[in-house]
C-alpha cells in the first residue's frame, strides 16, 4: 500500500477515493490533485509508481495545507477567535454552535452527550 | 448571504469621522457608539470604544485582530449565568 505524507496509508481504491483519505483533501481536490501530477484518477491506488506517489506528494507538499498544517491552521483561526473575545470566540470557547443555531434542543454536536437535569420540563411531563 | 464585494465593508461614516478626529487631537477618550453593526476597519486599530448592548456600554480596545468583525461582536447582549441549582456552569 502506497504512502503519502508520512501516516496516511490509502486502500487499494481508485486513486481519487483513496486520495480523500488524506485529510483535508475532498472529492474535489482529489481529483484535481490527480490531473496536475498527471496520473488517471481510475487506476487503483495499489497501482502507482513511486514515481506518481512522489509526484502527487510534492504536489500536496507545495500547493495544499492538508493534514498537520491545516489541523494547525484551523486551530489557530479558533483561538485567534477565542482571543479577541468576540461573539464567536466565546462560542467557542463554551462549546456552543457559534453561527446562531438554536440551542433550545438541537446542537448536540457541540454540546455532547445530553445531561438531564432533575424537574425540568420535558417531553414526559408536557404530555400530561 | 455576504454583502456584495462591489460595495466593500459597511462601517459608520459619522463613526469614522468621530475616529479621526480623536485620532489627530490624540486624546485616548473612549468614543461612546451605538453603531454595533459597523464594520472594525484599520483606522479604528488603538481606539478605544463604548459599544452599546441594549442597557450598557461596553469597552471595547480595538486590536489589530479585531479588523473586519463589526463592533457588535465584542460587547454581548445576553446575559446567562448557568442555570439554578446547577452544581457548577459549563467551562
Amino acid at each position: 500500500m502506497p504512502r503519502i505524507l508520512g501516516v496516511d496509508l490509502p486502500n487499494d481504491k481508485p486513486t481519487h477515493i483513496s486520495l480523500r483519505y488524506l485529510y483535508g483533501i475532498g472529492p474535489a481536490l482529489a481529483l484535481q490533485v490527480c490531473e496536475q501530477a498527471r496520473v488517471d484518477p481510475l487506476r487503483r491506488a495499489k497501482e502507482l509508481s513511486d514515481d506518481e506517489i512522489a509526484r502527487i506528494a510534492t504536489i500536496l507538499d507545495r500547493e495544499y495545507t492538508v493534514e498537520g498544517p491545516l489541523r494547525r491552521e484551523i486551530q489557530q483561526n479558533i483561538q485567534r477567535l477565542i482571543q479577541i473575545g468576540c461573539y464567536r470566540g466565546t462560542r467557542h470557547r463554551r462549546h456552543l454552535p457559534c453561527r446562531g443555531q438554536r440551542t433550545r434542543t438541537n446542537a448536540r454536536t457541540r454540546k455532547g452527550p445530553r445531561k438531564t437535569v432533575a424537574g425540568k420540563k420535558g417531553v414526559k411531563e408536557a404530555g400530561k | 448571504m455576504s454583502r456584495s464585494a462591489k460595495k466593500g465593508p459597511y462601517y459608520d461614516e459619522r463613526l469614522l469621522a468621530k475616529v479621526e478626529k480623536a485620532q489627530q487631537k490624540r486624546s485616548n477618550e473612549p468614543i461612546k457608539t451605538w453603531s454595533r453593526d459597523c464594520t472594525i476597519v484599520p483606522e479604528f486599530v488603538g481606539t478605544t470604544f463604548l459599544v452599546h448592548n441594549g442597557r450598557q456600554f461596553i469597552k471595547v480596545y480595538i486590536t489589530e485582530d479585531m479588523v473586519a468583525h463589526k463592533l457588535g461582536e465584542f460587547a454581548p447582549t445576553r446575559i446567562f449565568k448557568g442555570h439554578s441549582g446547577g452544581k457548577k456552569a459549563a467551562k
